[in-house]
């Protein structure tokens, strides 16, 4: 890397990007707002639960990525970000994959005792649960297959 | 020789300075740590047959996990506007905003102080929650035995029972029930607190005679409207026919049980604030150690972000252009205290 070069990359990443990308911050702030607000609209209005995951998770990449891209100015910044950031997502997302098979799969099998033994009382605790949500005036019942 | 311009030393390495790269790559581990959390999390919901989302069982307050993310937005929007000023040479304005993202820190801890409470106050803890129902009744006749042994405590530490053995409650109800009848007082304990004891006696007797008739059908697994113990529960077990089995004890019948005892008027305020709601919750364990393993780790990093902004703060008016490095770092670390919460607001409070 020669020495102009060098120099022109600070020019253009370490000059304090806000000096030379100017960023309404105002505004990155209300779209975090509305987001926010969005979330928990989709929790109150209760949509299935796939559609909740979706929605949710969609705005919160939303937000994740505004903030990353303005608040930590990675959009203004040099390639380092991808030569820093990638191992570790890499890694990140590597972590969750690895265990799937042994953990997300089932962490007990069919057969482990807990599994035989609770099974009847948990049919029957569903039962109850749902007797006791009605008599509190909660009528949610806890997800329990 | 002929004069050459000196060539100018090559200069290796990422255009950002140091602080920033060293904190680049300390966020690069922090993404690591989190996602490990995260993705365990994923993988063990995923792996889990059910899962509570009933926030009567989880007590999870969404609003209050909506209000926290709009606090930390709103500090980090704070902490942005803060390194503009720093870099605008505004210093007096920057610090204003560094005060304004630390005091939402703490409102922020305030918050989850309060969604904490709301747990620990309900026994949403990891272990302590009751699984099956069974485990609910067994929960909650440790509890009562808990409430019986700290009315007992009373006797055997003010020296009103002397005894070598504080624990043998057997024995120790048999003193406690002569109590009040006792001519004499042993002489390391005043009047007025041995006069108490006499009368409190009846009602830690009759206490102790309600969770041991608990426990005694806890054993036996025996319905509480059957006897438990003694010669009525032989003979009745010896008509039984072969395989046939006397009623089983019913989570209703404890929970009736204990509705009963925390409404009585001598013993009740000591069992409803010593046994709490024993309804059971499937999975409830594994969701609050992820629960307070996730939010717990974030609150320290909230900490530290508030140690950060002080450092920054107790420079007061010498504040200058040094501390822009710092201020900028600062910020890094706090959006990524922001951006964690963005995933775990979504994640522990809607899904």
């Amino acid at each position: 890397m020669s020495h102009d070069a060098y120099d022109g990359q600070v020019a253009h990443s370490d000059d304090h990007a806000h000096d030379t990308h100017h960023v309404n911050y105002l505004a990155i702030f209300f779209v975090l707002c509305a987001c926010t607000a969005l979330s928990v609209i989709f929790d109150v209005v209760h949509l299935s639960k796939p559609i909740t995951i979706v929605l949710v998770m969609s705005v919160a990449i939303t937000k994740a990525l505004c903030v990353m891209m303005f608040f930590m100015h990675l959009k203004f910044e040099g390639n380092w970000k991808f030569v820093l950031l990638a191992p570790t997502t890499i890694l990140a997302i590597g972590l969750p994959l690895a265990l799937f098979p042994d953990i997300g799969a089932s962490y007990y099998t069919p057969t482990a005792p807990q599994v035989t033994s609770w099974a009847e009382e948990i049919r029957n605790d569903k039962d109850r649960h749902a007797e006791h949500a009605a008599a509190t005036g909660h009528f949610e019942a806890g997800q329990v297959e | 020789m002929s004069h050459t311009a000196k060539p100018t030393a090559l200069k290796m390495g990422i255009p950002i300075p140091n602080s920033k790269l060293g904190l680049w790559l300390f966020l690069g581990t922090e993404i690591m740590f989190f996602t490990a959390f995260i993705g365990s999390y994923i993988v063990l919901r995923l792996g889990s047959k059910g899962w509570p989302t009933d926030t009567h069982d989880t007590h999870i307050n969404v609003f209050l996990g909506g209000l926290n993310t709009f606090v930390l937005i709103v500090s980090s929007y704070l902490v942005v506007v803060s390194h503009e000023a720093m870099a605008q040479k505004n210093f007096s304005k920057a610090r204003m905003y560094l005060l304004g993202t630390l005091i939402l820190a703490f409102v922020f801890l305030g918050i989850k102080s309060i969604e904490y409470y709301g747990k620990i106050s309900n026994d949403i803890l990891p272990g302590h929650i009751a699984e099956t129902s069974s485990q609910a009744i067994k929960k909650a006749s440790r509890e009562l035995e808990v409430v019986v042994r700290k009315r007992f405590a009373a006797y055997t530490s003010s020296g009103a029972i002397p005894t070598e053995r504080p624990n043998d409650m057997v024995n120790l109800v048999i003193q406690i029930e002569a109590l009040p009848k006792a001519a004499t007082r042993p002489e390391n304990v005043n009047e007025e607190t041995f006069k108490a004891l006499q009368v409190s006696a009846p009602v830690d007797v009759a206490l102790h005679s309600r969770w041991m008739d608990l426990h005694q059908h806890i054993v036996a697994n025996v319905s509480l409207k059957k006897p438990a113990t003694g010669p009525e529960y032989v003979a009745a077990s010896a008509k039984l026919e072969p395989g046939e089995k006397l009623p089983e004890l019913e989570y209703s019948e404890v929970t009736a049980l204990l509705t009963e005892m925390k409404a009585d008027k001598t013993y009740g305020t000591y069992v409803t604030h010593g046994v709490f709601e024993p309804h059971p919750v499937v999975y409830g364990n594994i969701f609050a150690s992820i629960y307070f393993l996730m939010t717990g780790f974030h609150a320290i990093h909230v900490i530290v972000g508030m140690i950060l902004f002080a450092v920054v703060l107790r420079q007061g008016s010498k504040l200058d252009g040094k501390w822009t490095d710092f201020v900028e770092n600062s910020g890094l670390y706090w959006h990524f205290v922001d951006l964690v919460w963005i995933f775990l607001f979504p994640m522990l409070y809607i899904i």
